[in-house]
């Protein structure tokens, strides 16, 4: 329940981080991260996010065994 | 021993895709020219290059509706850069002049003024033998995209796990109400939960991306919204399945909902974006046929291909191993309360 009840706040999150990020026009510190030498520091940061998102669900499944561990000592 | 083989494959496929992906170049092209236009007269142009191996004596030349502008002095400074010292004639025909350097060129590089009916005396240079690489194994070099081409096995991938993880849930769906099973509730509900693991990190993937080419991290693209709102769609399922305390009903209320989700997932993320009517960022989109030669080339096909089979067996194992654990907390709870 308490994952249901936090992913629709972190969705809102996320897009509102992005119409905030979105109005600045100038380039700034991260346009040079991303444009230097081919943006392909971006491709860096896809697949950052996609091993860190696989380590989080992992963790979370490490938790949840962890209960279960927990119920059947008992 | 025998149920491993496919998670080994997806793992070696995800492993192998993801390197390749990695680690196969860019084909050289133009990045840069500076300045952006012409007009009778001399001209320095500077040209920049991207993955070039400029050397000595590099036949570079302007190409104008098909005429040719030779060049009077090209200093290489190096791999990628290079400056061309022109003689622009008076009359060149067409608005845009195309850049050429070596094996690669800019079309559209340069605005033309001084218009005319085009060169009186052709100038007698041009391009030479077409250069055959018998090994060229390379991404395209697109503007724009550049190195996040690359990106193309990482984010697609996720999107296509999410499709088949809901599909997966969609039949466990029409299974549970056609036998009033709960275990075929639990699985749609888990394989749902799994999909959105990666609706998620396809969102996310997508707003870097879209940051890095088209500028901002979040676009009314029709495609975009879309996404967003399937997603929403599934956490509405999660909510309304987790609200209904008892279980028969649940399955039952969660089930119909499913099916309208999956029917509302198809309509936003497949034939919305590619109806004529509406334009989108997204490849593949606005009327036409997804994945057409100009967007994905063979170079990328071999790599995408393994990549997205790779991750939907990593999704469906992860779906597995949350619908075991399930299943044995489920025994455990039996065993409690018997």
């Amino acid at each position: 329940m308490r994952t249901i009840r936090r992913a629709p706040a972190f969705l809102l999150g996320m897009l509102m981080t992005g119409a905030t990020f979105a109005q600045g026009s100038a380039p700034g510190w991260l346009e040079e991260q991303l444009y230097h030498s081919g943006k392909i520091n971006t491709v860096i940061a896809v697949v950052t996010v996609i091993i860190a998102g696989i380590g989080l669900w992992l963790f979370r499944m490490d938790r949840r065994i962890a209960r279960m561990e927990a119920r059947t000592k008992k | 021993m025998k149920h491993w083989w496919w998670k080994i494959l997806a793992v070696v496929l995800v492993l192998a895709a993801s390197i390749t992906a990695l680690k196969v170049p860019l084909k050289p092209a133009l990045v840069h020219v500076s300045p952006d236009r012409i007009a009778p007269g001399p001209v320095t142009l500077e040209i920049t290059g991207y993955n070039t191996a400029f050397k000595d004596g590099e036949r570079v030349f302007l190409m104008n509706d098909g005429q040719y502008v030779c060049p009077s002095g090209v200093e290489v400074v190096n791999d990628h850069f290079l400056r061309a010292r022109f003689e622009v004639p008076a009359g060149l025909k067409a608005n845009l002049t195309d850049v050429y350097a070596g094996r690669v060129h800019m079309n559209g590089a340069l605005f033309t003024e001084g218009l005319g009916k085009g060169i009186v005396a052709p100038q007698g240079c041009g391009p030479g033998p077409k250069f055959i690489d018998l090994f060229d194994f390379a991404f395209p070099n697109r503007n724009i995209l550049y190195e996040t081409i690359r990106n193309l096995n990482f984010h697609v991938p996720m999107w296509f796990t999410m499709m088949v993880l809901f599909g997966i849930s969609v039949v466990a769906s029409i299974r549970a109400l056609g036998s009033n099973d709960l275990r075929h509730d639990m699985a749609a509900d888990l394989s749902a939960r799994t999909g959105l693991v990666f609706c998620t990190l396809g969102l996310i993937t997508g707003s870097i991306w879209a940051r890095a080419t088209w500028g901002a991290w979040w676009t009314n693209d029709v495609k975009l919204n879309g996404a967003a709102v399937s997603a929403l769609i599934y956490l509405a399922y999660l909510v309304l399945r987790g609200s209904v305390p008892e279980p028969g009903k649940r399955a039952r209320l969660a089930a119909i909902y499913n099916v309208f989700a999956f029917v509302l997932l198809i309509l936003f993320i497949w034939i919305l974006p590619r109806l004529n009517a509406v334009d989108s960022l997204h490849p593949g989109n606005g009327g036409n046929p997804a994945f057409s030669n100009y967007d994905l080339d063979s170079t990328l096909r071999v790599v995408f291909y393994p990549a997205v089979l790779g991750w939907i067996g990593i999704g469906v194992w992860m779906y597995t191993l949350r619908l075991r654990l399930a299943r044995l907390q489920h025994h455990l709870d039996d065993a409690n309360h018997p």
